[in-house]
């Protein structure tokens, strides 16, 4: 049964009618808070508020968190919503930004590539103790007939015909004309392209010469001589132009005829020129970088050693050590 | 006569703080209109003066202004002494002014929301951390009592409505108003 008597808008109730306002506990209120607004100010963070405040924004971190997890999705609502709403000058100046932002990406990893190749070339260099150019390949062959690169550096620069030149992969060729700022290599795989090389496992020597189908053949090496599908073929430094031990290629196919002197040898280059933008010019060689006269005499003996086997072919393994020196020569 | 279930009011007062807490940390830092943001401070200490009024409307807002600047960067005591006037001014009249009526409760509220939003701002101005009048009246004052007054809606409408009509209090419903049901 209410207790209420009809007719009255509101009811008395027993808190309706308390005895204080709240004044007495305003004016402590305020003289607290203006205390602390005081302390605060005053002694900023450093002081016992900031350690206060510190202590409570750790306590309620976790509900931060969660708040901040749940937002999430409705952030990402908003963002759509702002853009459905974005009008066209918005969404041109968006689309201009981001065709730059992506045209500087890419330029940002071409750099980073270029960075890694230079690298690359800074620890050949290091690493065989080379004194060398480094220069840019900056245009192939012109012609149809020969395979030749141009660098960017010429006579300008101390470079000069015969120079070899290599990538950070492996030996990409010679010099074979100068200017004063630019510099033409013919290739390896070039058909005019004669080195002298050998393979690294079994240090058979050899010619490695090009030809007009752009394949690579270690030539010269005898069929007595230990070589199989994977060798490494490294330059001899016989020759005096290039140095010794740097990588050339790898062997493909190793073919045995009766009856031959020599194995039919096809070599597959390290350096490739389409992927190759920076490469170093060997200057010149310091004397350990050239064949010894062990190196010398053991390439002779080799030959020496085949030609007392070998009841034909005299004449064309006398010539071998010589050939390979001249060959080396005639394409420098 | 009807004898007011304190426990009630205390248990409301409890679920309402638990709420703003909620919402004063986990929502209105990530729900912002330019540069304001939602004082659930404000909300919490306006119904309880609403509501409640009195010494226990003035204290809510000093303890609610405190847990406000406590959450923030700004100067420490300066929301808890606009909460605890503002407080005392929404309490000053009769208890339980936000039943039935929304469109008092959202006034007073609006009011209560603009001054405490400007004194706040114009404080925070004075001691340097903002920079302008322009700034603090049109990018920080407004968006802020902007938002506070819509998160203030659902509140007013229950304590108007819901909670006035509701069984809880029993007052026109018939039955006993000695009902202690709170939220």
């Amino acid at each position: 049964m209410p207790l209420t008597s009809g007719g009255r808008p509101q009811a008395p109730s027993l808190t309706n009618s308390r005895q204080s306002t709240g004044g007495r506990a305003l004016v402590i209120c305020v003289v607290a808070s203006i205390a602390l607004f005081t302390v605060s100010c005053r002694t900023g963070e450093d002081g016992p508020l900031g350690v206060v405040r510190g202590a409570f924004q750790t306590v309620t971190s976790p509900v931060r968190y969660l708040g901040a997890t749940v937002s999430a999705p409705i952030q990402g609502l908003g963002n759509i919503f702002t853009n459905l709403t974005a009008d066209q000058a918005t969404l041109s100046e968006l689309q201009q930004e981001n065709d730059e932002l992506r045209a500087r990406n890419v330029e940002l990893e071409e750099s980073e590539q270029t960075a890694q190749r230079l690298q690359a070339l800074l620890d050949l260099r290091d690493a065989n103790s080379l004194q060398s150019t480094a220069a840019r390949i900056i245009s192939g062959a012109s012609d149809s007939w020969s395979s030749t690169v141009t660098i960017d550096k010429g006579t300008s620069s101390g470079l000069s015909v015969g120079m070899p030149v290599t990538s950070s992969s492996g030996v990409i060729g010679q010099i074979v004309e100068c200017g004063a700022t630019t510099s033409t290599v013919r290739l390896l795989a070039d058909e005019n392209s004669s080195i002298s090389a050998m393979v690294q496992s079994s240090r058979a020597q050899g010619m490695l010469e090009g030809s007009a189908t752009g394949e690579v053949s270690l030539t010269l090496v005898r069929t007595s001589q230990d070589v199989s599908v994977g060798d490494v073929v490294i330059t001899s430094g016989l020759g005096g132009v290039f140095p010794k031990g740097l990588p050339i290629g790898q062997v493909t196919s190793v073919e045995k005829n009766p009856g031959d002197l020599y194995l039919d040898i096809v070599v597959e280059l390290y350096a490739r020129t389409e992927s190759s933008e920076e490469v170093l010019v060997i200057t010149s060689l310091t004397e350990g970088q050239q064949a010894s006269a062990d190196d010398i005499a053991e390439a002779d003996a080799q030959e020496s050693t085949d030609t007392s086997g070998s009841a034909s072919g005299g004449q064309g393994d006398a010539g071998t050590s010589d050939g390979a020196s001249a060959a080396d020569g005639s394409s420098e | 006569m009807i004898v007011a279930d304190k426990n009630r009011d205390a248990r409301t007062v409890a679920v309402l703080a638990v709420i703003c807490i909620v919402l004063q940390l986990a929502l209105a830092p990530n729900l912002g209109l330019g540069n304001g943001r939602a004082n659930f401070a404000l909300v919490f200490s306006a119904c309880v003066a609403l509501t409640v009024g009195g010494r226990r409307g003035v204290v809510a807002g000093f303890v609610a202004g405190l847990f406000f600047d406590l959450s923030t960067t700004g100067p420490v005591g300066l929301m808890a002494f606009c909460l605890s006037v503002s407080s005392y001014l929404l309490g000053t009249e009769g208890r339980d002014r936000m039943s039935g009526d929304l469109m008092f409760s959202v006034g007073a509220f609006a009011a209560a929301s603009l001054g405490v939003s400007f004194v706040y701002h114009l404080a925070m101005l004075l001691v340097g951390q903002a920079d302008s009048i322009v700034d603090v009246l049109f990018l920080r004052t407004l968006p802020t009592t902007l938002l506070t007054i819509v998160f203030f809606l659902p509140f007013a409408y229950y304590f108007s409505r819901l909670r006035s009509s509701g069984p809880s209090l029993g007052r026109s419903r018939g039955g006993s108003h000695l009902n202690t049901r709170g939220l």
